[in-house]
C-alpha cells in the first residue's frame, strides 16, 4: 500500500421508541404504508413539534455507553431541503449542539485492540421512504419522524477491517442497551463510510468518497476494500479523486457513482423556534445511568475476571446478547461458571443450530440447566445421563423431574451400596480371587454388576470405593 | 356587538350572524369562506355558563379547520382541507361558539395591510376606500362592521393590534405561550401570537379566558394557570404608572392623533395615574423593523418549506419533482411573499448568517433588555397604535423608511420581540375614522393590563363600537 487509508463512519440507528421523535404517532417497522402518521408527521400547515422524552432517554444510554460528554442543554435546529421525503421541507436535527460529544469506544481485531473516537452523537428525525415504480413515486410516511441518532466517528478507521469491527461493536452496544433493532437489512441501522487517501506522511486529507447505505457488516468492509483499491489504482495512475457518494453493488461487488458532489450543499442550519432549550436536570440524566444493564464490554470482563472463563468463549458468549443474558441466568443458579459456559457454548447452542432457533425462541429453562449442572458436579448423575437429561430439558421439562422419571436419581448412601457390594461379591468368588491374584480389572466387572443390582442408581465413585475397601477385608 | 349580546337571545341570532357576514362580503371582502353553521347548531348543547354560549366568531383563514377549507389567503392553499384541528378551535367549540367564517388576510401573514390576500383588498367598514389593516384584515373588519362580536387572529408583527386600530376595535395579542399556537398555519414562530378582536375589553378578557393554557401540542405554552380575567378586571387607575414612549409620539407627523393622546394622557391623569414619558434609544428603535424583517423571514422561510404541492395544496405540472416544487411555489405564492422568502432565505446561508441572521438575534436581545429595563419602573407603556388613521392603498403601498415608519407605524414590534402582552384600545374618531393606543406590559400581566385598558375604554366612551351599532 503507497497510501495512508482514512475512513470515518457516521451511523443512523433508529430508535425503538413507542412514538415518533416529535409526534404521537406510533413508532412501526412492518405496518401498511400510511397507517402510522399523523399531521405532525406530513409536515401538515400548523403543526408543531413536542420532544419525545424516551428517544431523549435513549439517547442519553447511547451518549453514555459511548464516553461521551453529555449537554444537559438539550437544543434542536433546523436543516433546510426540499425532497419529496421530506415533509416539512427541513429536518429538526440536533447541528449546533448535540446531546454527546467526544466519546469513544475500544474495537478488537486480529491486530489488538484500537480506540475510536466518537466526534458526536445528535438526535434527529427519519425521513419518509420511497419506492419508485414504473407508475411514479410512491411515499410511505409511516417512518417519516422516526427518531433517529447519529453516531459520528474521528477519521480514526484504517482498513475495512477496523470499520467492520467497529460497526459490529456500535451495533452490539445499541443491542444491549435495547434501544433499537439495529437490523441493517431492515435500516433501522444505516452506516455511510467516508473514504479517503493520503501519502503517508501528510496531515490533510485527500478528497473523500462517501459509501452510502451499507445493509450489512460484511457489505462494510467488502466495500471499504474495494474501494481502498480503487482510489489506489487512480492515484497511482496519476489520477485524482472527486468528491462523490457512492453506494456499493453487492452482486457486481463494487462500489458505483451516485452523484458527484459540487460544493457543499448550504442547509442554511438555524436553531428551532418551536422547541425552547431543555434543561435536564442532573438527577434525571444519573438515575438513567444507574438503571443501565451491563455493556458487552462489562460483561465479558466479568466473564473472565469473576468467572475464569477465558477470553475466546466469553467472547463468543457475549457477541449474542440473548445468549449471554441465557448464561446469566443460569450462573445465577449455579456456581460452575466454566461448565455452564461449555454446556451453552458446546450442547446448547449444536441444539439452537440444529432447530435453526435463537435461545430467546427455546423452551430450555436456565434454571434447569443449572440444576443438571450441579447434578452433575456432584456426581448424581453421570455425563452420559446429562446429556440423556438435556434431551428433555430442552422441550422445557424440569432437570429433577427427567432424572426421577428416567429412574436416573443415583443412590449415594453407603449403607444401601454396601449391600449390593456384599451381594455381588458373595455371587463372584472368581473376581475376589482374580483381585487378590493382581487382576485389577476384576474392580471394574464387580463395580458393572453392582450398576446391574442397583439398575444404575449407585453412585460409581461410591460404589467404587466400597468394593475396593471390601475387597480388602476379605 | 357584545357576547352579552348573543348569550341573553336565541341560536336564531347566531344564523343571522351568518347572514349579516354574507351580507358584508360586497362591501368588506372579510370572508375567504363561510362556516356551515346549521351543521355546528343542530346539536348545540351548551348552556348559559358556558363562556361563549351562543356566541358567533370568525376565525382568521390561517387557523385549521378540518374539514373546512383554510388558505390562509394563499393561492398555494387554495383547495387545502384540514384533516385536525387548531387547538384553540377546540376550546372555542368547548366554550360554546359558533364559527361564522374564515376570514382574510395578509398571505401566510405577511403584511400590514390586508391588500396581499389572494381574494383581494379588505375594505375599512368606516371608509371602504382605505384598508383595514393586516395581517388579521377580515378578522378586524367583521367586528367593527357588527357581525360577530369576537374574531380571533394571529399577530406576529403587529398583524392583530395594527388592524384593531384601523378598524376601531379592541385587538389583545397576550403573553407569548399563553395561547397556544399549535393549527395556526405559521408566519414566524418565535414572534407569532394568538390574538383576538372585540368590541368591548371585557370581551377581550373573557375570550382571553376561554383561548389561554397550556397546550402539550404546543411545547412554548406555559404551565402557568389561567386567571379569571373577565371577573378580575377593574379600571382603578389610582397609583397606575405609566410611562408613554417618547420616540412613538415624537415621530407621529399627524397633529390630531397627538392631540387624541394628550387628551386621553390628561383624563388618565385625573384619575389618579402617574404618567412619565420613557425614551428608548434611538438606534434600537430604528432597528426594529430591519430586525422583524430578517428574523421573521428567515424562520418564514423554513416554516412554509412544506408548501409544495406534494401532499397537500396547489400542484402544478412538472417534468420532475424539482419542477413539480418549483412550478407549484412560484404560482402559489403572490411575489410579495417570494420576496420575503428570498430575504430570509438570503439571512441564512452560511457565509451571511453571522452578520445577517445571528446579528439580528442578537439585537432582538438588546431590544427586549432595554424592553425589560423600562417596564421595570412602570405598570404598562402606552402609545399611540398608529402614526395615522387607515390609510388608502396606494398611501400604505410604499414602505419609506422615514422616522415615522420605521418608529411611530412599528414600535408595537416591541411586543412580538419579547413576547410582552400587548393590547389596542380604540380611543377617538377623529372624521369618522378611528384612531388607537397601544399598551404594553410585563409578561403575563394581562388582568392587570386589561384594567387598565379597561380605564382608557370608560374615559374615551367607545365600548361596544361598531358599526351596527353607531349607525
Amino acid at each position: 500500500m503507497n497510501f495512508e487509508v482514512i475512513i470515518g463512519i457516521e451511523i443512523h440507528c433508529e430508535l425503538k421508541t413507542k412514538t415518533k421523535m416529535f409526534s404521537s404517532a406510533p413508532v412501526s417497522f412492518a405496518a401498511k404504508p400510511n397507517t402510522c402518521t399523523n399531521e405532525i408527521d406530513l409536515g401538515m400547515p400548523g403543526t408543531l413539534p413536542c420532544v419525545n422524552q424516551e428517544a431523549v432517554r435513549s439517547s442519553i444510554k447511547v451518549c453514555h455507553a459511548l464516553e461521551c460528554e453529555i449537554d444537559p442543554l438539550v437544543r434542536f435546529d433546523r436543516k433546510n431541503y426540499y425532497y419529496s421525503d421530506l415533509p416539512k421541507g427541513f429536518q429538526i436535527t440536533q447541528q449546533f449542539f448535540p446531546i454527546g460529544k467526544n466519546g469513544e469506544i475500544m474495537i478488537n481485531t486480529d491486530d489488538g485492540e484500537k480506540i475510536i473516537r466518537i466526534n458526536r452523537i445528535h438526535m434527529e428525525e427519519d425521513t419518509a421512504k420511497q419506492f419508485h415504480h414504473d407508475d411514479g413515486s410512491y411515499l410511505d410516511f409511516n417512518r417519516a419522524g422516526t427518531p433517529l441518532i447519529e453516531i459520528v466517528t474521528e477519521p480514526d478507521m484504517r482498513n475495512g477491517k477496523e470499520a467492520a469491527a467497529y460497526v459490529e461493536k456500535i451495533r452490539n452496544i445499541l443491542y444491549y442497551l435495547g434501544v433499537s433493532d439495529v437490523k441493517m437489512e431492515e435500516g433501522s441501522l444505516r452506516c455511510d463510510v467516508n473514504i479517503s487517501l493520503r501519502p503517508y506522511g501528510s496531515d490533510t486529507l485527500g478528497a473523500k468518497s462517501e459509501i452510502k447505505n451499507l445493509n450489512s457488516i460484511s457489505n462494510v468492509q467488502k466495500a471499504i476494500e474495494y474501494e481502498i483499491d480503487r482510489q489506489n489504482k487512480v492515484l497511482l495512475s496519476g489520477g485524482t479523486i472527486d468528491q462523490a457518494t457512492l453506494r456499493y453493488d453487492e452482486t457486481a461487488r463494487k462500489t458505483v457513482l451516485m452523484r458527484k458532489k459540487e460544493g457543499d450543499v448550504d442547509y442554511k442550519y438555524f436553531p428551532e423556534p418551536n422547541i425552547f432549550p431543555i434543561r435536564l436536570k442532573e438527577d434525571f440524566i444519573s438515575s438513567i445511568i444507574e438503571q443501565l444493564d451491563e455493556l458487552p464490554d462489562q460483561r465479558k470482563h466479568t466473564y473472565i475476571h469473576s468467572y475464569g472463563l477465558n477470553e475466546y468463549d466469553a467472547q463468543q458468549i457475549v457477541a449474542n446478547k440473548e445468549l449471554s443474558d441465557f448464561y446469566n441466568k443460569v450462573v445465577t443458579n449455579t456456581k460452575e461458571y466454566k461448565l455452564a459456559a461449555n454446556w451453552i457454548l458446546g450442547e446448547v447452542s449444536a441444539f439452537l443450530n440444529k432447530e435453526n432457533i435463537a435461545i430467546d425462541q427455546s423452551s430450555i429453562i436456565p434454571e434447569e440447566l443449572a440444576i443438571m449442572i450441579d447434578m452433575i458436579v456432584k456426581k448424581e448423575i453421570s455425563g452420559k445421563q446429562a446429556k440423556e437429561v438435556f434431551e428433555e430439558i430442552v422441550l422445557g421439562k424440569k432437570a429433577k423431574e427427567v432424572v426421577k422419571a428416567k429412574g436416573m436419581e443415583q443412590v449415594s448412601d453407603e449403607n444401601a451400596i454396601l449391600d449390593f457390594v456384599i451381594n455381588v461379591l458373595d455371587a463372584n468368588p472368581q473376581s475376589i480371587e482374580d483381585y487378590k491374584n493382581g487382576k485389577d480389572r476384576a474392580v471394574g466387572f464387580l463395580v458393572g454388576q453392582v450398576m446391574k443390582l442397583s439398575k444404575g442408581q449407585a453412585n460409581p465413585a461410591i460404589t467404587n470405593k466400597l468394593i475396593v475397601e471390601e475387597l480388602k477385608k476379605r | 356587538m357584545r357576547i352579552d349580546d348573543y348569550k341573553q337571545g336565541n341560536l336564531e341570532k347566531v344564523v343571522e350572524a351568518g347572514e349579516k357576514a354574507k351580507a358584508s362580503q360586497e362591501r368588506l371582502n372579510a370572508v375567504v369562506s363561510f362556516c356551515d353553521i346549521e351543521e355546528q347548531i343542530k346539536d348545540y348543547k351548551h348552556t348559559q355558563s358556558d363562556l361563549l354560549f351562543q356566541t358567533p366568531v370568525a376565525l382568521k383563514d390561517n387557523i385549521n379547520t378540518k374539514g373546512t377549507r383554510t388558505t390562509a389567503s394563499s393561492r398555494i392553499l387554495d383547495n387545502y382541507i384540514p384533516v385536525y384541528n387548531a387547538t384553540i378551535v377546540d376550546k372555542l367549540k368547548a366554550a360554546g361558539a359558533v364559527f361564522v367564517a374564515k376570514t382574510s388576510m395578509d398571505e401566510l401573514g405577511m403584511g400590514g395591510t390586508n391588500l396581499n390576500a389572494y381574494t383581494g383588498k379588505v375594505n375599512n367598514p368606516w371608509d371602504l376606500q382605505r384598508i383595514s389593516g393586516g395581517s388579521s384584515g377580515g378578522s378586524a373588519a367583521l367586528v367593527a362592521e357588527g357581525v360577530v362580536p369576537l374574531a380571533i387572529g394571529s399577530d406576529t408583527g403587529d398583524s392583530v393590534r395594527k388592524p384593531a386600530a384601523y378598524c376601531g376595535v379592541v385587538g389583545l395579542k397576550p403573553t407569548y405561550g399563553r395561547i397556544s399556537r399549535y393549527g395556526i398555519i405559521p408566519y414566524a414562530s418565535s414572534l407569532d401570537h394568538v390574538g383576538l378582536f372585540t368590541t368591548t375589553i371585557k370581551d377581550a378578557a373573557t375570550a382571553l379566558e376561554v383561548l389561554a393554557g397550556r397546550d402539550d401540542n404546543d411545547m412554548t405554552t406555559s404551565y402557568k394557570p389561567v386567571e379569571k380575567y373577565s371577573s378580575l378586571l377593574n379600571s382603578d387607575l389610582q397609583g397606575k404608572r405609566i410611562g408613554v414612549i417618547k420616540n412613538v409620539m415624537d415621530a407621529i407627523e399627524d397633529k390630531t392623533i397627538q392631540e387624541t393622546f394628550k387628551q386621553l394622557l390628561d383624563k388618565l391623569e385625573s384619575r389618579g395615574a402617574i404618567i412619565e414619558d420613557v425614551v428608548f434609544d434611538t438606534d434600537l428603535m430604528n432597528a426594529l423593523l430591519p430586525t422583524y424583517y430578517v428574523i421573521s423571514n428567515a424562520e418564514a422561510t423554513a416554516n412554509h418549506s412544506n408548501l409544495d404541492g406534494i401532499r397537500f395544496g396547489v400542484r402544478e405540472d412538472g417534468d420532475d419533482l424539482t419542477s413539480i416544487m418549483i412550478n407549484s411555489r412560484t404560482k402559489g405564492f403572490s411575489s410579495e411573499v417570494r420576496k420575503r422568502f428570498v430575504i430570509g432565505s438570503y439571512s441564512l446561508f452560511t457565509e451571511n448568517q453571522d452578520k445577517i441572521f445571528r446579528k439580528a438575534q442578537k439585537v432582538r436581545r438588546r431590544i427586549v433588555d432595554a424592553l425589560k429595563e423600562k417596564l421595570a419602573s412602570y405598570d404598562v407603556l402606552l402609545a399611540s397604535a398608529a402614526g395615522s388613521i387607515a390609510p388608502y392603498p396606494d398611501e400604505s403601498y410604499g414602505e419609506k423608511l422615514s422616522a415615522t415608519y420605521l418608529v411611530a407605524e412599528n414600535h408595537m414590534l416591541l411586543g412580538n420581540f419579547s413576547g410582552y402582552p400587548s393590547i389596542t384600545v380604540p380611543n377617538a374618531i377623529v372624521d369618522g375614522m378611528p384612531v388607537a393606543v397601544n399598551l404594553l406590559a410585563k409578561p403575563f400581566e394581562e388582568t392587570l393590563m386589561l384594567s387598565i385598558a379597561k380605564a382608557i375604554e370608560e374615559e374615551c366612551g367607545l365600548e361596544g363600537y361598531c358599526r351596527e351599532v353607531s349607525e
